[in-house]
């Protein structure tokens, strides 16, 4: 099994058209997504890899219904920075709940709108500044390597990260180390991320095949803490290992992603590390610990 | 893009915040190049300068003036980098009169101007402004709450301290509104605001309509951050009430939203060097640092944790520069931007997917040719299309590793090798270059 999505979960994706778009769609379905239909304003009668494309999800989902099929539930958004919130508002109009985007470069006011309307609508967005969310063998919302063997295996971790690179980085760990990944999400390295890493706890401690999580984090914001409290709180109980970039980073200075940046006493690796390991959890102050220490943890057979 | 002082005091008087009567003057060009006449130029403006300060408002006479260094920096104050002068104060005698008075006025801010400017910061630009005459202090900012998804105003009535050492300390004394981002700020919580921090009458008036002018001034230009600290509340004299001016000004723009604002353009004076600015011109992340190994990155957590492997190992960074994303085709112009750094090793570590390993590779080898290095180049660059990218590695004589760590510790040892070299006096200029970086810190 796996969380926030899999074989059977109806996706739409918009921005279809354009060169990412369509070139990931097509990887998405290689690797197992339903994409059931695709939006882009003044495209609609095109196809891409047999998928129909439409002006607007709302015409989609009508498509959809008056096909005799089910509305997608899910939305994978190729849609430059500057328009995110537009789309995202689009698709929640549409009765979409789940919306993954791997903008980089939202600006900061509609991150917050964006995450604002999503919880008022009991909607999940996930992103910007991702790579998206992947249960390997399964299905994709975003753009991963998964066809980097070693990268990319289907197995028992959940994996949470706030950055693309060091995901790959980390998940190459976890499979060297002979386990593979239930569901990664990628949250994104934004300072305001449409959905936050212990909003997916519940799922991944309800999934009975995810064995134990792997949360990939770095300095700047309180995710990590709210992980500890959550794990203080006894709302997650499966064994959990944290990677925490940017230890050494200078404060005040912006590590590469928005959200990376230490303001005040807020957001240090050293105390998203104290709070983690007084919950109980396992941190790695480098990459190459994360397998080891999950070995030390699941008594799983390689 | 963070705004100097005066640049933010200039946003604050565009919506109707009171700031002090002030000039600027410049010791840098926005574009970086020295200002007329150095620093007897310079200091000439500061008396220029004060001497309009002191007759503005026709009769009543300024006794007294603030020189403030315009820098990126926390703590000016404490550097020594804002100075409090009046007439007073210069006691040299000599041509500049007797104490008081506008001449005395003007050459005791000429002297602080020339001892802030002989400090060693670069300073762009020094403010000076009339001084406030003020019975309290306040603290004001807003900015974004993420987890709740909404603005949050930070107040204190014990500004013009360290906020973050406050609210350690006696977090009691900082007051919170949050702010839904589509109702706005309600007049009701402007109101609340003012009482809770125990001002009353037309001050409590004045705090509602200072927050609400801060926050038309946050959403108006996308601020990820605007901060008055201190907000001074005047003494109020005969025939004026008291009233609240803004002391400080710190204001924030977020980068994502710059596009709206093609106003706040990108210029060299907000950068701490020419590499850092080049670099911010072509969208590339960089940081200065005074270390030796010259990082190469694509991916923002991966550069930040190779940072810190290299501080783990004992190295030390010249410069943090991610190249992912959008710019994973640009490794010769990220490698020009490293080569402007003394340093003795680019250490270049990818695991990129849409930044394919084969491009990047590609890249690499193609700046070698062009900008011949005078160091060694290590390389660590995965993922999509790796294979590739390592043929294309070897056949241009790099090795090509695998292990992020391996990389850092052999870029580690390379720097190493480099200084103990230098050490040993092999190489007489590199020499002089140790002797002047001591000399600087």
């Amino acid at each position: 099994m796996s969380i926030f999505i899999d074989k059977t979960t109806r996706i739409i994706v918009q921005g279809i058209t354009g060169k990412e778009g369509s070139f990931w769609t097509g990887h998405m379905i290689d690797m197992g997504a339903k994409v059931v239909a695709g939006v882009t304003p003044g495209k609609e009668g095109e196809r891409v890899r047999e998928v129909p494309v439409y002006h607007s999800v709302a015409r989609a989902q009508a498509a959809l219904r008056d096909g005799g099929e089910d509305e997608a539930e899910a939305a994978m958004l190729f849609v430059p920075p500057r328009f995110t919130k537009d789309a995202v508002y689009e698709a929640l109009d549409a009765g979409v709940r789940k919306i993954v985007t791997i903008a980089d470069g939202i600006p900061l006011h509609d991150q917050i709108e964006i995450r604002a309307a999503a919880r008022s609508m009991g909607a999940q967005v996930v992103g910007g500044n991702t790579s998206g969310v992947i249960s390997p063998g399964q299905s994709m919302l975003g753009i991963f390597p998964y066809w980097i063997e070693r990268v990319y295996k289907p197995g028992s971790i959940g994996v949470m990260t706030r950055s693309g690179s060091l995901t790959n980085e980390v998940t190459a760990m976890i499979v060297e180390e002979g386990f593979g990944v239930s569901t990664l999400i990628g949250v994104g390295g934004d300072p305001v991320p449409g959905t936050r890493f212990a909003e997916f706890l519940d799922d991944f401690e309800a999934d009975p095949d995810t064995n134990g999580v792997v949360i990939v984090g770095e300095l700047g914001g309180t995710m990590e803490e709210e992980v500890a409290a959550a794990i203080d709180e006894g709302r997650f109980t499966k064994p959990l290992v944290a990677f925490i970039g940017g230890r050494t980073a200078p404060k005040g200075k912006r590590m590469g992603h928005a959200g990376a940046i230490v303001t005040g006493n807020a957001g240090t690796v050293v105390a998203k590390s104290e709070a983690l390991t007084a919950a109980g959890a396992l941190v790695a102050d480098r990459p190459s610990k994360v397998g080891t220490m999950l070995r030390s943890l699941i008594a799983e057979p390689r | 893009m963070k705004r100097f002082e005066f640049q933010g005091k200039d946003l604050f008087a565009r919506v109707g915040i009171r700031i002090p009567a002030s000039r600027l003057v410049r010791i840098m060009e926005p574009d970086g190049t020295a200002s007329p006449g150095g620093m007897e130029g310079a200091l000439k403006r500061v008396d220029t300068a004060v001497r309009e300060l002191s007759r503005k408002g026709g009769g009543t006479a300024v006794s007294r003036v603030v020189v403030k260094a315009q820098l990126d920096m926390g703590g000016r104050g404490k550097a020594g980098l804002i100075r409090v002068v009046d007439a007073g104060e210069s006691g040299t005698g000599g041509d500049s009169a007797e104490p008081g008075g506008e001449a005395g006025l003007a050459s005791a801010a000429v002297e602080a101007a020339r001892d802030i400017l002989s400090k060693g910061y670069t300073v762009p630009a020094l403010l000076i402004e009339e001084a406030v005459t003020f019975q309290q202090e306040l603290y004001l900012s807003i900015s974004p709450e993420p987890t709740e998804a909404r603005y949050v105003v930070l107040a204190s009535a014990e500004g013009g301290v360290d906020i973050e050492t406050l609210a350690a300390e006696r977090p009691e004394a900082i007051k919170r509104v949050y702010i839904d981002p589509f109702r706005g700020l309600q007049a009701y919580q402007s109101r609340g605001l003012a009482y809770d921090l125990g001002l009353e009458g037309s001050l409590a008036k004045d705090l509602a309509r200072l927050l609400t002018q801060l926050y038309t001034l946050f959403t108006q230009f996308d601020a990820e951050l605007v901060e008055i600290n201190p907000v001074f509340v005047t003494k109020g004299t005969a025939g004026s009430e008291p009233a609240l001016v803004a002391g400080d000004a710190k204001v924030i723009i977020d980068d994502n939203s710059l596009h709206r604002h093609p106003d706040f353009q990108t210029v060299r004076e907000q950068y701490d060097s020419d590499a850092a600015y080049e670099a911010a011109l072509e969208g590339i992340p960089y940081l200065q640092f005074d270390g030796d190994i010259s990082l190469m990155c694509a991916g923002a957590g991966l550069a930040t944790t190779v940072f810190d492997l290299v501080n783990y190992e004992g190295g030390h960074v010249a410069n943090y520069l991610e190249f992912g994303g959008p710019n994973y085709n640009k490794a010769q112009r990220a490698m020009e931007l490293c080569l402007k750094n003394s340093s003795s090793v680019i250490l270049i570590v990818t695991f990129g997917t849409i930044a394919r390993a084969d491009v990047m590779a590609e890249g690499v080898v193609t700046a070698i040719k062009n900008l011949k290095p005078d160091r060694p180049i290590v390389t660590c660059i995965r993922g999509t299309n790796e294979e590739q990218a390592h043929t294309t590695l070897r056949e241009a004589g790099l090795e090509p590793l695998y292990n992020t760590e391996e990389a850092v510790r052999r870029a580690v040892a390379l720097a190493a090798a480099a200084t103990a070299q230098n050490n040993r006096g092999d190489i007489p200029q590199d020499a002089t270059h140790d002797a002047s970086g001591e000399a600087q810190a």
